[in-house]
């Protein structure tokens, strides 16, 4: 088969402003790549960290997009390729979320996962046939295929800031048996949890070339037998990881520990005991905390918000994460505020989950919107987000030197932010976009 | 998140945004000369697409299965109360109005209407 230049592009999307910059490596353009035959020649750019060559020799384009605020933007970049005569292909999260909308704005639009499907698009597309949608929704691949992604991909370079490597993120599992009200997870990847086998977890861990992982799986508590084989396979390997919520019991978590968990994510929606204890309980074994807060919920008044962003600071959080309700396309949230009439914009571009675009119940989106600014600035009065950020990165440290697996920064990306020089008079912070 | 049987005489499998296989209670009532067609989401059981995202594609497929003019119908869609601590799984019905626009298509409605409806 003769070779196909494929250019994978991974749009930009404005950041939330105020909060500290940073870029991880997508995971998403890597693993479709990995499914792709051998003949794909991929030329791949992160467009958050570095700026498209529209001109760049190639013969198919795809897009490959996770957030809804990146849907606008890959729409322009294929108006772009088109300008040039290039045909061009979508797929991965919010291309399942929009797609009705996305085969108006691109020549193919590919639904669902994309192992042992991706080289009938590329025979497709050469043969001339390419089908307006490749619909595999709801029919997933089995989970023994999922293979390494092509981090080889990556350049490195980018994901770096003052010298230090940024996590890799890396997933485990697929779908969700959980149903949350904000959460697309279930219609994307299935209501049933498909854990992925162990030996195979094991054999993509230990072939990435960084030592810090980001666990993307929506949570690790949906099989507590392969959950606790997962953390005894990976010990050995010495990796230090973050992830989502793991299961409450002790010998999980000490298994956790043991596997190298570094911080989890936790959401923190009330001021009862039952958090307090069970970010102690993650501290109790080593494992820092982020608490991550949806605000604008029904049932919460302006004071409501106010006490639960109090309750944090008796929490000894490591860090927080704050969030506006966003009613996202196939989600309960939007089912319901869209029945109630709630949605008042439309405009994927805001769907940032920073920027409010639904009336809330107990206050004016104004309030609402205002109580988000309070609760970052609140959190972070004391100690800012970056400061916090390099104790856990200095608790993580710590630990690699003690094990022999710590890789000192490199000097030689000392002055250099995701590509970028680094101007020592600025914070590292997103501005608002121009 | 098990949806109570109360809620329907019948589950209704039907194809969902894209083809994904669906599920939703069904239930249909002749009340004083019209015909209410009640949809309920399943949550859990539902593989595919929600009865809201599905909208006028499985009113179109209720109809055809049983023989009714979409036209002629009072179509429902209930949130059933799923005895969650969380408000947003309590029991709701809206009236779906297809062919306005998307700001004005759903009518919540109040207790006394369920009760005539469903005479509970």
């Amino acid at each position: 088969m003769d070779k196909v230049k494929l250019k994978l592009i991974y749009p930009k999307w404005n950041k939330l402003p105020g909060q500290t910059t940073f870029n991880l490596p997508p995971h998403g353009p890597v693993a479709f790549a990995a499914t792709l035959p051998e003949y794909v020649d991929i030329s791949f750019t992160d467009e958050n960290v570095e700026a498209i060559d529209f001109d760049e020799e190639c013969d198919l384009v795809a897009l490959s997009m996770m957030l809804t605020t990146q849907v606008k933007r890959g729409w322009a970049i294929a108006d772009e390729y088109h300008k040039r005569g290039k045909k061009v292909i979508a797929g991965g999260i919010s291309t399942m979320l929009h797609a009705e909308e996305m085969v108006n704005h691109v020549d193919s639009v590919f639904l669902g996962e994309s192992e042992g499907r991706s080289e009938q698009v590329i025979i497709d597309w050469k043969n001339g046939c390419l089908k307006k949608i490749y619909n595999y929704m709801g029919n997933q691949p089995p989970i023994e295929s999922v293979g390494p992604c092509r981090r080889d991909l990556y350049k490195r370079e980018l994901y770096n800031h003052k010298g230090v490597q940024m996590v890799d993120l890396f997933h485990a599992s697929r779908g969700c048996r959980f149903s949350c009200y904000p959460c697309a997870v279930s219609y994307l990847g299935g209501r049933k949890f498909r854990p992925r086998p162990v030996d195979k977890v094991v054999e993509d861990m230990a072939s990435i070339d960084n030592n810090r992982l980001f666990i993307v799986d929506n949570s690790l508590a949906q099989d507590k037998q392969w959950e606790m084989e997962l953390f005894k396979a990976i010990a050995p390997l010495k990796k230090k990881w973050i992830s989502h919520t793991i299961e409450d019991d002790p010998e999980v978590l000490d298994l956790a520990a043991k596997a190298g968990a570094w911080y989890v994510y936790q959401a923190v929606y009330d001021t009862s005991e039952y958090i307090k204890e069970r970010v102690k309980r993650y501290h109790d074994y080593g494992i820092g905390v982020e608490g991550t807060i949806l605000l604008g919920l029904d049932n919460q008044t302006v004071d409501d918000c106010k006490r639960l962003i109090d309750f944090l600071g008796e929490i000894d959080l490591d860090l927080a994460e704050f969030t506006v309700m966003t009613p996202f396309p196939h989600t309960k949230a939007y089912d319901d505020l869209l029945r109630q009439g709630r949605i008042f914009d439309f405009d994927w571009n805001h769907y940032n989950a920073g920027q409010v675009v639904f009336q809330p119940k107990l206050m004016t989106p104004e309030q609402l919107q205002d109580v988000y600014d309070y609760a970052w600035k609140s959190f972070y009065a004391a100690e800012t987000q970056e400061s916090k950020m390099f104790r856990l990165f200095c608790n993580v440290a710590l630990r690699e030197m003690e094990e022999g697996t710590y890789r000192p920064r490199n000097r030689k990306l000392a002055n250099k932010s995701f590509g970028r020089d680094v101007d020592r008079s600025k914070r590292n912070v997103n501005l608002r976009p121009e | 998140m098990k949806v109570s049987e109360e809620y329907y005489d019948e589950i209704f499998q039907f194809k969902g945004q894209w083809d994904m296989p669906s599920s939703c209670g069904l239930k249909i009532r002749n009340v004083n000369g019209k015909t209410y067609v009640i949809v309920t989401e399943l949550y859990q059981d539902n593989p595919g697409t929600s009865v809201t995202y599905a909208g006028r594609s499985l009113a179109e497929q209720i109809c055809e299965q049983k023989s009714l003019d979409l036209n002629k119908i009072v179509y429902l869609e209930c949130n059933p109360n799923t005895n969650s601590k969380l408000s947003f799984y309590d029991e709701e019905y809206f009236q779906v109005d297809f062919n306005a626009d998307r700001q004005n298509m759903y009518r919540q409605l109040t207790k006394d209407e369920i009760m005539k409806i469903l005479g509970r």
